[in-house]
């Protein structure tokens, strides 16, 4: 199993600049997110990387070699916006798609009936895809991107459309595939399905990457430094917190804050101010920041500094 | 990469080939289209049959009424009547006649006309048969007057027709120039509406190929470029499957549907007196179905396929622009227009094959797959012309192909606004 390497990678349509100069490494038994708004330039990058498209600038390699279509064999790619053919059925539709990945016609109808089974769609086989609905069309996808055995996978949104169960099936083969060592790409905007699942993140806003790094590392990066608050009472002393600039209030309701705990200030005289201010303390807590805010912390604050660079007139402050 | 392409080709191929719709129109289309060409003859044959127009006759001149009955066939039925004007039309309004003829005095001096009042005022066919019946009424009832003797008369009735020879090279003189022409009017149109059909397959597969959003997974296993052709390769030997068919069936049924075509074609058509018999006809109908040299075919054939790949790989570009097959329409225009062009010149160039109007046209690539093959068909073309159109056309579906492929790669990944045609174009750039 391979490494994946992304290497100052520019990508332009026209005028626009999708990516813009980016690196990542995505390694072997891991999963590494893809992360990033709308427009961020995920959906460019995956084409590079899965060539259907090329860098202007920079270069992917896999296993050490430019991609090409040499890789185009060895990944699998389940793209966000997918389809099937209507009028094939659904065996006939997983041979084609296998043979254009390399299989042998044999070997690929040994793989499609071994996926059918495991997904429960063994009935299937023979039945118009028109005839599906989206969740088992979305099946047949996904046995579609692992039919030749790739080594590299690329999941766009991959649960988008499923229901629970079905969730649960395709996040423990992922979880599966990733221990048999393959390398896993994930993108998403859904972050508490990036919590569970990813290894690495690597988080993209406006064509640029603003943050990478091992997910556990980069939560403890941005600390324990949250503060989850449960009390009886009034709610003032949290505005005064706030005022002497100690912490900053995420989200506050009657009985209930999450606070940001700001560089420099003491847990523990919040802990003490909220007993010596309120009926009751229930619960204080100091916890690692969610990956949601993590997200909107940065992505906020990357828009910020671009506006701020962009019109310097408008900035505050 | 021919592997690749291949793998597709042969999808393509057998998802359409299989089809209920595809096993219909390649059997029945053949027979539709005979009915269809030989409708109008039949509509008229049978409503001529089944119906006699019936007429009454006004004969001032005491003498037409019964030359024109003894010389009338099955269509007319006259009726001679002496009453005033005014009842003959209501006996017409009443339906009781289809209209009334009006024969005047002055007709037998060479002067006046006749008339002929009808409901209907008369199809062109009953015009064209009336007209003729009096002029020959009035001719014969003048000469008898005359005294004309019996051997002027026959002069007079001979009707010698004219016999049409081709010179060629092996200095043979089988007469069939207007079969050739026939032949090919129907190959160059043949390949006008294969082109335009197939070519609107193609388009319309990568339309679904891309509003399925199902090319995005078969691009990450396949070049955009070989997923287009063989996408146009396959609907192409899907195109050739159909004309091989055709081919058996229509060897296969000419020798009976020959003579039965025969029946219901214009005497004239063949050199033939008008009042030539159904046998004489016949005859000449087989004789009409000349011998064809294989070139021409093989020449079709080759011209059908260059016509093909040069407008199909063009007919991808577009699809790949669009997401459904309406906002195709105003991209399509500019696509067929050099497929309408031929069309317009073909009989000129089937009149005139060696004008340097048709020389030249039959020589332009976008224009050379309909143009040249129906030059082939009527003429012998030197061989340099058709080698020569033929590699410009080969050289320029190379340069459609590569500049269709270029734009298609870019516009099956496009999704949103419906672009333009200088849209496309700068695509190629990407």
């Amino acid at each position: 199993m391979a490494r994946l390497e992304v290497d100052s990678v520019t990508k332009r349509y026209g005028n626009t600049v999708a990516v813009d100069t980016i690196s990542f490494d995505a390694s072997p038994g891991r999963i590494l997110g893809l992360l990033g708004p709308n427009g961020a330039g995920k959906t460019s990058t995956i084409r590079m990387i899965t060539y259907i498209t090329g860098p202007d600038e920079g270069t992917i390699r896999y296993d050490g070699r430019p991609v090409g279509p040499w890789s185009q064999q060895r990944m699998g790619y389940l793209p966000e916006e997918r389809g099937l053919y209507k009028k094939l059925k659904v065996r006939e539709q997983l041979l084609y798609l296998g043979e254009l990945k390399g299989l042998a016609r044999r070997i690929a109808a040994e793989r499609a009936d071994h996926w059918l089974d495991r997904f429960d769609a063994a009935d299937w086989a023979g039945m118009d895809t028109e005839e599906l609905s989206k969740g088992m069309q979305q099946k047949i996808q996904f046995i579609a991107t692992l039919l030749h055995d790739p080594s590299l996978l690329i999941f766009d949104e991959p649960f988008s459309g499923l229901d629970p169960i079905n969730s649960e099936l395709l996040r423990d083969i992922i979880l599966e595939l990733r221990d048999e060592g393959r390398t896993i790409l994930f993108a998403s905007h859904r972050m508490e399905q990036v919590e569970q699942l990813c290894d690495d993140i690597c988080l993209m806003a406006d064509g640029d990457i603003v943050l990478q790094g091992a997910l556990r590392e980069i939560k403890g990066r941005f600390g324990r430094n949250s503060i989850i608050l449960e009390f009886e009472g009034n709610d003032g002393f949290l505005d005064d917190l706030a005022a002497e600039g100690a912490v900053r209030i995420e989200t506050k309701s009657r009985h209930r804050a999450r606070l940001h705990l700001n560089d420099g200030a003491s847990a523990r005289r919040v802990l003490q101010t909220a007993l010596d201010r309120t009926d009751a303390v229930y619960r204080f807590e100091r916890v690692e920041p969610s990956m949601n805010e993590i997200f909107i912390e940065v992505v906020g604050e990357e828009r910020a500094r671009k506006l701020r660079a962009n019109d310097p007139v408008a900035a505050p402050g | 990469m021919w592997h690749k392409i291949w793998i597709i080709l042969r999808s393509e191929y057998w998802r359409r080939v299989r089809t209920k719709a595809f096993i219909l129109t390649t059997l029945l289309l053949p027979f539709g289209l005979i009915l269809l060409m030989a409708a109008p003859g039949a509509l008229g044959y049978f409503a001529s049959q089944s119906s006699q127009t019936r007429i009454a006759v006004v004969d001032e001149t005491g003498a037409l009424f019964d030359r024109l009955q003894q010389t009338s066939g099955e269509p007319f039925a006259f009726t001679w009547t002496d009453a005033p004007r005014d009842s003959v039309e209501a006996a017409v309004r009443a339906e009781r006649f289809d209209g009334y003829l009006l024969l005047p005095d002055s007709l037998l001096d060479g002067a006046g006309q006749a008339t002929y009042v009808s409901r209907q005022g008369g199809g062109l066919t009953t015009r064209a048969q009336l007209d003729n019946l009096i002029d020959d009424a009035v001719q014969s009832e003048r000469l008898a007057r005359q005294n004309t003797p019996p051997d002027v008369l026959a002069i007079l009735e001979s009707n010698p027709g004219l016999a049409t020879r081709q010179l060629t090279e092996e200095g043979a003189t089988a007469d069939s120039s207007l079969a050739y022409i026939a032949v090919g009017w129907v190959m160059a149109f043949l390949i006008y509406i294969a082109v335009l059909i197939y070519g609107q397959y193609v388009m319309q597969g990568v339309i679904e190929e891309k509003s399925s959003r199902v090319v995005e997974i078969v691009v990450s296993s396949v070049r955009p470029f070989e997923l287009m052709m063989g996408k146009v390769l396959g609907i192409g030997a899907m195109g050739l499957t159909q004309f091989a068919v055709w081919g058996v069936l229509v060897l296969g049924g000419t020798s009976m549907l020959g003579s039965a075509a025969a029946l219901l074609l214009d005497p004239s058509m063949l050199n033939l007196p008008a009042d030539a018999s159904e046998e004489a006809m016949r005859q000449a109908a087989d004789f009409a179905l000349p011998s064809l040299a294989p070139s021409l075919f093989i020449w079709f054939v080759l011209f059908f396929l260059g016509g093909y790949l040069l407008y199909a790989s063009l007919f991808a570009a577009v699809g790949s622009a669009v997401e459904q097959q309406q906002d195709a329409q105003s991209l399509v225009f500019p696509l067929t227009l050099p497929l309408i062009i031929p069309i317009v010149l073909l009989f000129f160039l089937l009149e005139t094959p060696n004008a340097t109007l048709s020389v030249v046209t039959s020589m332009i690539p976008f224009f050379a797959p309909v143009l040249m093959v129906a030059r082939v068909a009527v003429t012998d073309v030197p061989f340099w012309q058709v080698g020569g159109a033929f590699l410009l056309l080969v050289s320029t579906f190379v340069g459609t192909i590569w500049a269709s492929g270029r734009i298609y790669r870019v516009g099956i990944l496009m999704y949103g606004k419906k672009p333009g045609v200088r849209e496309l174009l700068r695509w190629m750039t990407y």
